[in-house]
């Protein structure tokens, strides 16, 4: 077990994929030269690729490259990007596997970073993963620690169908904990407690967990419990249902608007549970529904303190 | 037995092969759209009446290894390849042998192992397929090619730029087969674009590029074979085949160019691909006309037989 940063779970996982998969190629832009140097040093310019800003043709191209046995990861610049290549993402990567009936694989990663708070405006503040929510065979991850960054990741490459993945960069230099072994895209129960469950991802589990701490220090210590969802679709249910089984109480929180991704999809699971198990309605407490402004984007999604509030509200 | 007329026999004439593959497309295409109509399978035929000389004659002179990705009309690159009656049938009706399970439109149905490759019902998208295929050729060092084909109303579609932009700089194994029939359906290229011919928009992305005679098998086998070795070479090929769709639109829509394509189509028919084989063959004396009509009739026989089996097929 390793103690690393989120940002560094990310290159430690891109490191470790492209010594042990042999066959496993980058492409992006600025990359060799720029971003991943030390890797195209260490690897070479055939692995590490420098692309034009084609993002369609870049993931079509993965997928034609997945067709001879490649794996590929595709580095976009920044998630808002997703909708340049959406058609190669849905009707290329997602598809491969099942129109081909199980005979090519697709083990592609694209690369989406979210580029909260970093003053990219409406155009570049989105994170877009509920875009893609009803894509069947598209695996989406949002990692919210550095542990879920590394093996989510690692995870990504062994599956047959492509993987969205979501960098919450807001969340970069967080430390934690990378497991020796892979957790294989289960959801993580990253704080225990009896009295509530928060469930997220990416920096809405962030939030959640420093809910629970801030919680923990105000004397109410094993009350907040908080499930990591990591990968948002597939999605962990036995997880969701266990912990909200347990605590009896459920708050939801996504930075996306709550018309889609999983938030309401979790809301929806919970009545799988047995009638009574419930002691309050299940909240969500979710992005506004709303394009985020240049001049700051932290009104209107969830915060430490909106977060805190529900928590509160619903326990007492 | 399904297999007898396909490109397998290498010790085949070249020229009896093309006009064989070439044949088999042609009745194999009209039989779906009889046997459409007649109720018995439900998928919409795109036929490439006329314009079979350019896949026929593409995969002749490709060798074991290389890739195919067909257009939504390129039939004809299925049988090129090696894709009998039987196994495309499969496809149609669903037979539990169907090696990709009817998962895809027919047009579309894919055999890897054989180098047909899936390709997109997004005008376009699969050209970066292809490209995805080259680049893994050339990082493997493999000498082999990845080829795709296409219509000329391709050209709008942006994802074409962006491969040839990157597949030039990258000097992929790619060959780009346009079959430049100058309708994009009902629209004549003329309303969309300024030049029928396709090779200038190429050139400039570091495609070696050839204006090919689409509707001779012959002037296609050699483009192709010229294409092949030049990009194993190192630069990607865009082969503007020009022809003329003779058949339909599709089975569903029928005929919907209007009133004035009536010249263009008899004028076409003079050079139909397949007479103009068939013309070939007895020219050097190695055909009679009823030599070429036995076989004809005999393939018409199989297809059906195919057909009867494959549907029997538990």
């Amino acid at each position: 077990m390793v103690t690393l940063t989120y940002r560094d779970a990310v290159g430690k996982a891109l490191e470790d994929s492209m010594r042990e998969e042999p066959r496993l190629i980058l492409i992006g832009q600025n990359i060799a030269g720029h971003a991943l140097k030390i890797l195209a040093d260490r690897y070479g310019v055939e692995r590490v690729r420098d692309t034009s800003i084609s993002e369609s043709a870049m993931v079509g191209m993965a997928v034609g490259a997945a067709m001879k046995g490649m794996k590929v990861v595709v580095m976009i610049a920044y998630a808002d990007i997703a909708s340049v290549c959406h058609m190669a993402i849905v009707q290329s990567a997602a598809k491969l596997y099942y129109l081909s009936n199980r005979r090519l694989s697709c083990p592609v990663i694209i690369r989406l970073p979210i580029a909260r708070f970093r003053g990219h405006g409406p155009e570049g503040n989105q994170v877009g993963a509920s875009w893609f929510y009803n894509v069947p065979d598209l695996n989406i991850t949002m990692p919210g620690s550095a542990g879920e960054a590394y093996w989510n990741f690692r995870e990504a490459l062994q599956r047959p169908t492509p993987t969205l993945f979501f960098e919450d960069r807001s969340i970069h230099g967080r430390t934690g904990e990378v497991a020796d072994n892979n957790p294989g895209g289960n959801a993580q129960i990253t704080r225990s407690g009896d009295g509530l469950t928060i469930i997220g991802a990416g920096r809405a589990a962030a939030l959640a967990e420093d809910a629970a701490d801030q919680i923990a220090k105000q004397g109410y210590s094993g009350a907040v419990e908080v499930v990591s969802l990591g990968f948002i679709k597939p999605l962990d249910k036995d997880m969701v249902l266990r912990s909200t089984g347990k605590t009896g109480r459920a708050l939801i929180v996504q930075d996306e608007p709550a018309w889609s991704g999983y938030a309401p999809f979790v809301r929806c699971l919970l009545d799988d549970l047995p009638p009574g198990k419930l002691r309050c309605a299940p909240r969500i407490l979710a992005g506004a529904d709303q394009f985020l402004p240049f001049w700051d984007e932290r009104p209107f999604l969830p915060s430490l303190e909106s977060v805190l509030a529900v928590a509160r509200e619903l326990m007492q | 037995m399904e297999q007898s007329l396909l490109s397998t026999n290498s010790n085949e004439a070249i020229e009896w092969r093309l006009y064989r593959n070439m044949l088999l497309t042609r009745l194999f295409e009209e039989a779906l759209i009889r046997w459409e109509h007649e109720g018995k399978i439900s998928a919409q035929t795109f036929p490439s009446k006329g314009q079979e000389a350019i896949a026929i004659g593409c995969c002749a002179a490709l060798e074991k290894g290389d890739t195919v990705i067909p257009s939504f009309r390129t039939r004809g690159a299925m049988i090129g390849m090696g894709v009998s009656i039987a196994e495309q049938l499969r496809e149609f009706l669903h037979s539990p042998l169907a090696a990709g399970d009817a998962r895809d439109a027919p047009h579309h149905s894919s055999w890897p192992d054989r180098g047909v490759m899936p390709g997109s019902t997004m005008i376009g998208g699969h050209l970066a397929m292809a490209a995805g295929v080259a680049l893994a050729m050339q990082f493997e060092k493999q000498s082999t090619v990845s080829v795709a084909f296409f219509g000329d109303g391709t050209l709008g579609s942006g994802d074409l730029y962006e491969t040839m932009h990157i597949a030039g700089a990258w000097r992929l194994p790619l060959i780009l087969i346009c079959e430049n029939n100058g309708w994009e359906m009902a629209t004549p290229f003329s309303k969309v674009r300024r030049t029928r011919a396709l090779t200038p928009y190429a050139e400039p992305f570091g495609f070696a590029t050839r204006s090919v005679d689409g509707n001779d098998a012959l002037d296609v086998y050699h483009s192709a074979r010229w294409a092949r070795a030049t990009a194993r070479d190192g630069q990607p090929v865009f082969l503007d085949c020009l022809t003329l769709r003779l058949g339909l639109y599709s089975s569903h829509f029928g005929e919907v160019r209007g009133a004035g394509v009536e010249n263009d189509l008899a004028e076409w028919q003079t050079r139909d691909p397949l007479k103009r084989m068939a013309d070939w063959l007895m020219r050097n004396g190695s055909a009679r006309n009823e030599d070429l009509a036995r076989i004809e009739q005999e393939e018409e026989e199989k297809i059906e037989a195919a057909f009867d089996t494959v549907r029997g097929e538990k």
